[in-house]
């Protein structure tokens, strides 16, 4: 923090001491660090703060409500978060490179329709009528599900690199576009209905892992493509051109980086992710959903990645701050159904927790800089 | 506070030009201390009206958090100004201009989308009903520009998004011009300016201190500063070195009094030059450039002189693969490299650091070692994962060979300084082991310790057989440090020195070769590249 007054050599002010001494010490304090520290380390400090609220809010609603703390409905909170987990995951990585992508919500509508339509082409038609049931073929339908979300994300980062559309707007007209398009291609605009029970069993089966605790398998799938993605940004050459690119674009062009084929993996990485969760919503409902289910996707993906320690103006944010996050705002509103508060207050309440997030965000960016024009001064 | 060879600062206001019977603003153990860091330290301080005062010092010495004192935005922790005698305090930036107390810095508020002369009156643009009165405005507009000389340079309708940075300095100086001044003070205004430039702001400068105003001027530049001050104030560490008149002082006095040591030690270049030619330009002509060639050869360095606008930083871009060439070609050790992107460029063996390392070097938000490592990411990387035990030992050789000061290897880089972060950029260039650097104003902004170390360190990679382009705007470091010096003039090059023997004079003539309005034209092809 303190680097010039140590740092000019031979200062030859023998009253220095005072400020000189202050940058030995600072160093010396980080490194050195006692076990509190350390864990602190671990958990990393933003969301040492996160993991503070959502004890707080634990312990408000448990105080509320005696069925909180049942094993059936923390289990019920890990498959309705996975869902927006797996949009979540995949907007991290956008907003950490200084975008954003509001069509995620869309993207999941059409992948749960492909997914449905796939296991439908795959299996047997039984019976007459166009909404055919039909078994199918669930490992064909996942691929088809994260391949229709792989090339919308394409799609939406063709419009933004190759025509130079800014994110917001190229994926608000993608939203609408895309939303679109899983009606156009439903038979008739409807769902989908799915029989494949394998492939149900994302949605809804449970592992019995641990005796007395069976462990939703979409939670699962959210925590294996959490992992993958935490992976990805974290320890290898990929995150960190997607730190740099959202730090400074122009200084990680000057650095070697090809920000459009960057841009281009990056926007497809997290539509693959949508696609996985339409795939989840698909066979949570049993039916290949154009719209229901995914709408408002978006905005709790978003919020979850700037509450989980993501800024604005990107570069900074980790895929555990946001899974943090997505668990956070699970249990707040399974915290709500529990007390009993309307849906339309619910709406509300995460509008405002989105306005939250994003403030709390800025007012750390803000104090950042604070710190930084400090030292230049 | 006690340094030997300085006495109290209050018997050498005597030996100031122009005695004023009582000073304006007096300045009383003023102090200041940020979290780790004493920024000022018991600071006395006399400003006299009709006077010239440079601030002087290191970066970090206390130069600005004085001036931000002065303009409202920080409150001392210690100390008292008073202002004709009567107790002054600041609460804000109003309580400041009020006071008559006018402080410019380097990166002045311009609104994008107005003109040049409704910026200069922004928020109290002269009425006829709702309407502005384009017709009043533009006719007082017109005097003051004319009346200082400065019609030339800045067109009163040129739109705030297309001026230059030294545009933007006139019309904030313009805009403190308008109220009622007593105390101006000047952030290093030449940073950014043309030589052109400097000699009118120096004569605005000097009526307007005829005018009786007091004026504080900071600046890096020495030369300028004993051309131009009355007296000079050097801060060291927060406090207060030396006040003394400039006619007593010489360059050399005031680099020991900011750092305690020679400058002339700091230039030293032991030629190296092979015979092997490194980079090859062939005719390369863009939109900044015609028809240009050279050759830079392994262990040499080759500094670029020329006026700001005269195309160097673009010319660099272009053999990064930055810019676009329409003709020419760029050669590598005698193979052509096709060029599209900087990556192109880096895989040549290309590195740059280029000339505003916040906006196009650094990743501030970042940390020193994921700075230093990204151009070579793949090189330390293994099916893709870095390697980071790889990582932190390459980087940490780095960060001890250019003795960068940071807490960590893992300090975010926008909390380390000016010339910390500098080193950074180099260290990656450094990493890449390139064959040709090129270096865009690579001391701009940096303090006089780390200023010495990276001419240092200039010279030993050339004696390792790096090709050097070097890009500066300070004539010193360009004579002391090149082997051979081309001089650039409107995107062409107009001539070639020697490194040795040549002097300034000779490559200032070859700076401005044409005319005023070739200069004039320059300033508006680089307002026009700005734009865009």
């Amino acid at each position: 923090m303190t680097d010039q007054p140590a740092g000019v050599p031979a200062s030859g002010i023998p009253a220095g001491g005072s400020a000189a001494s202050g940058a030995p010490a600072v160093g010396a304090g980080r490194q050195s660090g006692t076990s509190a520290r350390r864990i602190v380390g671990l958990v990393g400090a933003e969301n040492l703060s996160l993991l503070i609220a959502l004890a707080i809010l634990v312990l408000l609603i448990a105080s509320q409500s005696n069925k909180f703390f049942l094993s059936q409905n923390l289990l019920n909170i890990g498959q309705n978060i996975s869902v927006v987990g797996l949009v979540a995951v995949g907007e991290t990585i956008i907003i950490v490179a200084g975008m954003l992508d509001i069509s995620v919500g869309s993207i999941a509508g059409v992948a749960s329709v492909v997914a449905a339509l796939v296991l439908l082409g795959s299996g047997d038609v039984v019976g007459g009528s166009g909404l055919a049931v039909s078994a199918g073929n669930a490992p064909l339908a996942v691929a088809g599900g994260v391949l229709a979300g792989l090339l919308l994300g394409l799609v939406n980062g063709f419009i933004i690199t190759a025509l130079r559309v800014n994110a917001v707007i190229a994926t608000l007209a993608t939203l609408s576009a895309f939303r679109g398009l899983a009606f156009l291609i439903a038979p008739e605009g409807k769902p989908v209905t799915v029989l494949n029970q394998s492939f149900i069993s994302l949605g809804t089966g449970r592992l019995d892992l641990i005796p007395g605790w069976p462990i939703p398998i979409s939670l699962l799938v959210l925590l294996a493509v959490a992992i993958g993605f935490a992976v990805l940004m974290r320890y290898m050459d990929f995150g960190r051109a997607v730190y740099a690119l959202g730090g400074n674009p122009a200084a990680a062009r000057l650095a070697g980086i090809h920000v459009t084929r960057l841009k281009l993996s990056i926007y497809a990485l997290s539509g693959a992710a949508a696609g996985m969760a339409g795939i989840i919503l698909t066979a949570r409902t049993n039916s290949g959903q154009p719209a229901s289910g995914s709408q408002g996707l978006e905005l709790e993906a978003i919020t979850a990645v700037f509450l989980g320690g993501a800024s604005l103006q990107g570069g900074r944010g980790t895929i555990a701050g946001t899974m943090l996050a997505v668990v956070l705002i699970g249990a707040l509103s399974n915290g709500m159904n529990l007390l009993g508060i309307p849906t339309f207050y619910q709406l509300v309440a995460k509008g405002a927790l989105l306005v939250v997030a994003v403030a709390i965000s800025q007012w750390r960016q803000a104090r950042a800089e604070r710190a930084r024009t400090r030292v230049a001064a | 506070m006690a340094d030997p060879p300085v006495p109290p600062p209050a018997s050498l206001d005597d030996a100031a030009p122009g005695v004023a019977p009582a000073p304006l603003l007096e300045i009383r153990g003023l102090a200041k201390a940020f979290p780790n860091v004493l920024a000022l330290r018991d600071v006395d301080l006399d400003v006299h009206g009709g006077q010239i005062l440079a601030l002087m010092g290191e970066n970090g010495a206390g130069k600005s958090t004085l001036l931000r004192i002065l303009s409202g935005d920080y409150q001392p922790d210690a100390g008292t100004l008073s202002l004709d005698g009567h107790a002054l305090t600041l609460t804000g930036p109003r309580d400041s201009r009020l006071a008559g107390i006018r402080v410019i810095y380097q990166e002045p508020e311009i609104v994008p989308g107005v003109d040049v002369a409704e910026n200069i009156w922004i928020g109290e643009l002269p009425r006829r009903g709702p309407f502005v009165d384009r017709g009043r405005l533009e006719a007082r507009v017109r005097r003051d520009l004319a009346d200082y000389g400065f019609e030339a340079v800045l067109p009163m309708r040129a739109m705030g998004a297309d001026l230059s940075p030294a545009q933007r300095q006139l019309v904030e100086i313009l805009r403190a011009l308008k109220a009622n001044v007593r105390i101006l003070a000047l952030d290093e205004p030449t940073s950014s300016l043309t030589d052109e430039e400097v000699v009118r702001l120096f004569a605005l400068i000097r009526r307007l201190r005829d005018q009786g105003v007091a004026i504080i001027y900071v600046s890096h530049r020495i030369r300028e500063i004993l051309q131009l001050a009355d007296r000079v104030a050097v801060l060291r560490d927060g406090g207060l070195v030396a006040v003394r008149s400039a006619a007593e002082l010489s360059e050399r006095e005031i680099v020991r009094l900011m750092v305690g040591r020679d400058l002339q030690e700091m230039l030293r270049r032991h030629p190296a030059t092979q015979d092997r030619v490194v980079l090859k330009v062939d005719h390369l002509s863009s939109n900044w450039h015609r028809d240009i060639s050279f050759e830079i050869r392994a262990g040499e360095v080759v500094g670029f002189a020329g006026l700001v606008g005269a195309g160097r930083t673009e010319l660099a871009k272009a053999v990064f693969g930055e810019l676009p060439i329409q003709a020419g070609t760029v050669a590598i050790e005698g193979r052509q490299i096709e060029l599209h992107r900087p990556a192109d460029a880096i895989k040549a063996g290309i590195g740059l650091a280029p000339e505003d390392r916040k906006r196009e070097g650094l990743i501030l938000v970042r940390s020193v070692v994921e700075n230093a490592s990204l151009a070579i990411l793949r090189r330390l990387s293994r099916f893709r994962f870095v390697r980071r035990g790889l990582e932190r030992r390459v980087v940490g050789e780095f960060v001890k060979r250019l003795n960068i000061r940071t807490p960590s290897l893992d300090q975010e880089v926008g909390k380390l300084s000016g010339g910390n972060q500098q080193k950074v950029v180099l260290a990656r260039w450094l990493a890449a082991k390139p064959k040709l650097l090129i270096l865009d104003e690579p001391t701009r902004g940096i303090d006089v310790g780390a200023k010495a170390e990276i001419y240092r360190l200039i010279d030993e990679l050339a004696n390792e057989g790096i090709a050097i382009m070097l890009i500066s705007s300070e004539l010193p470091e360009i004579l002391g440090l090149s082997d051979r010096i081309i001089v650039m003039q409107s995107g062409r090059i107009t001539g070639e020195l020697p490194g040795d023997g040549t002097t300034e004079e000779e490559v200032m003539g070859l700076a401005m070769a044409d005319n005023l309005s070739a200069l004039v034209e320059a300033a508006a092809a680089g307002a026009e590249d700005g734009g865009k």
